[in-house]
């Protein structure tokens, strides 16, 4: 369905995406992870259609996106700063949004927005931040568009409607199976939501793997620094927190040897995705500790 | 039953764990059909692959069985299956930690197995 090789986007001097390659072939729920500013809306932005490559090779349902019709009708790109003519009523939008697509879900808009207590005859501009939220993705999920991309969907709404909006999402895409990419910075809300995580770092995609498999990648390990020690030589460390008199290191599941640290009076822990990717996305292994020494 | 997020244990072995649970209960029983991975994502709030994968562990491990186009089913003896499984592997390994913790905190052998028979007792 979508399929990236070696794609690079540059503004002005400024490249965001220096190197992407990845392939979605099937309907999924995937979480785009990332730190600020690495390049997420980029990415979705270079998948809608919306921007021009700098350079590498971009196909959404066998087309190229930018500028082309069909990828337009079936893509919907839902952000905060997504905007609508500003005359329109919230009925006019959704009238509008029957007539451009084709799978269009006008009761299930209508009783979401109910749900959620936003007026259709509000207008767009005078919505707050959550309900404007709100709103764009009741029309993103109500288009049933193949490709639906969802950036930062979450972004001001309150933690209740979070929640409900995620089941929306899921109980949508299990009525409807669509390929569904969720950028959030709130991975560890939706974990149990997606079955992928794509995440990037510095331009390149850094991981992209089954959920499950992200969640057992790493052990975080806590105890006394003296016996972990001989367990990790010559391990990558993903994080490490040295602070007398707690020692918690983070390294790959399968570099150490489990059952013989459990022997010991070591706790190994589970490491969530989230926190996987935070650590793999992190510039410092010291952790903001080490800034205030 | 809410799932646990933070468990050791992956989402799939406890949608796993809670099918079997539901097996030992009866409530679902030899040749039953089985919740589908769609229903199991519904009700668990969780992504349907997850469930599914949940469901395949059960497949493997001849708990359950497929027909095609209909659906999954419990396997005649299945429940007697997992409470030989359960018995030898969970518990073991239950045990295994109660004699870890036993001798992290230095209580004896005679101290540890008083202290189950007075649990026991309590019933």
């Amino acid at each position: 369905m979508i399929r990236c090789e070696q794609l690079k986007k540059k503004f002005r001097r400024s490249t965001v995406l220096s190197n992407i390659s990845f392939q979605i072939d099937e309907p999924k729920i995937i979480a785009l992870i990332g730190r600020n500013g690495t390049g997420k809306s980029t990415l979705l932005r270079l998948i809608a259609g919306h921007l021009k490559p700098t350079a590498g090779k971009i196909e959404v349902l066998g087309h190229n996106p930018f500028n082309h019709l069909q990828v337009a009708a079936n893509t919907i790109f839902i952000e905060e700063h997504l905007t609508f003519p500003s005359p329109f009523t919230l009925a006019d939008i959704l009238k509008q949004g029957a007539t451009f697509y084709e799978n269009w879900q006008q009761e299930l808009a209508e009783k979401l927005l109910a749900y959620a207590n936003i007026s259709l005859r509000s207008y767009h501009e005078q919505l707050s931040t959550g309900q404007r939220a709100t709103f764009n993705l009741v029309y993103g999920l109500a288009t049933r568009c193949t490709i639906t991309l969802l950036d930062e969907p979450m972004n001001g709404m309150d933690e209740a409607i979070r929640a409900d909006f995620y089941r929306a999402i899921l109980k949508e895409y299990i009525a409807y199976p669509r390929l569904i990419i969720i950028s959030s910075h709130y991975l560890s809300e939706m974990e149990h939501l997606i079955e992928d995580i794509l995440c990037i770092h510095k331009g390149v995609i850094e991981l992209h793997a089954q959920l499950d498999e992200v969640q057992t990648f790493a052990v975080k390990l806590r105890g006394d620094k003296e016996q972990i020690a001989p367990f990790i030589e010559r391990i990558e460390v993903l994080h490490e927190y040295d602070e007398a008199p707690f020692y918690e290191v983070v390294v790959p599941a399968a570099n150490v040897d489990i059952e013989a640290l459990q022997t010991k009076d070591v706790f190994v822990l589970n490491v969530s995705a989230s926190e996987v990717c935070k650590y793999i996305t992190s510039e410092a292994k010291e952790g903001i500790d080490h800034v205030f020494k | 039953m809410i799932l646990n997020q933070n468990s050791q244990i992956p989402i799939y072995m406890q949608i796993a764990e809670w099918l079997e649970n539901e097996i030992l209960a009866d409530r679902l029983v030899a040749d039953g059909k089985v919740y589908s991975q769609y229903q199991l994502a519904e009700m668990f709030n969780i992504n349907p692959a997850t469930a599914g994968k949940g469901l395949s562990i059960l497949l493997e491990n001849d708990i359950l069985y497929k027909k095609r186009g209909l659906g999954m089913f419990v396997v005649e003896g299945a429940k007697s299956k997992i409470l030989a499984t359960r018995r030898t592997h969970t518990l073991t390994q239950l045990v295994e930690e109660i004699v870890q913790e036993a001798r992290r905190l230095a209580v004896s052998d005679e101290e540890l197995i008083d202290l189950i028979k007075k649990v026991q007792q309590k019933g």
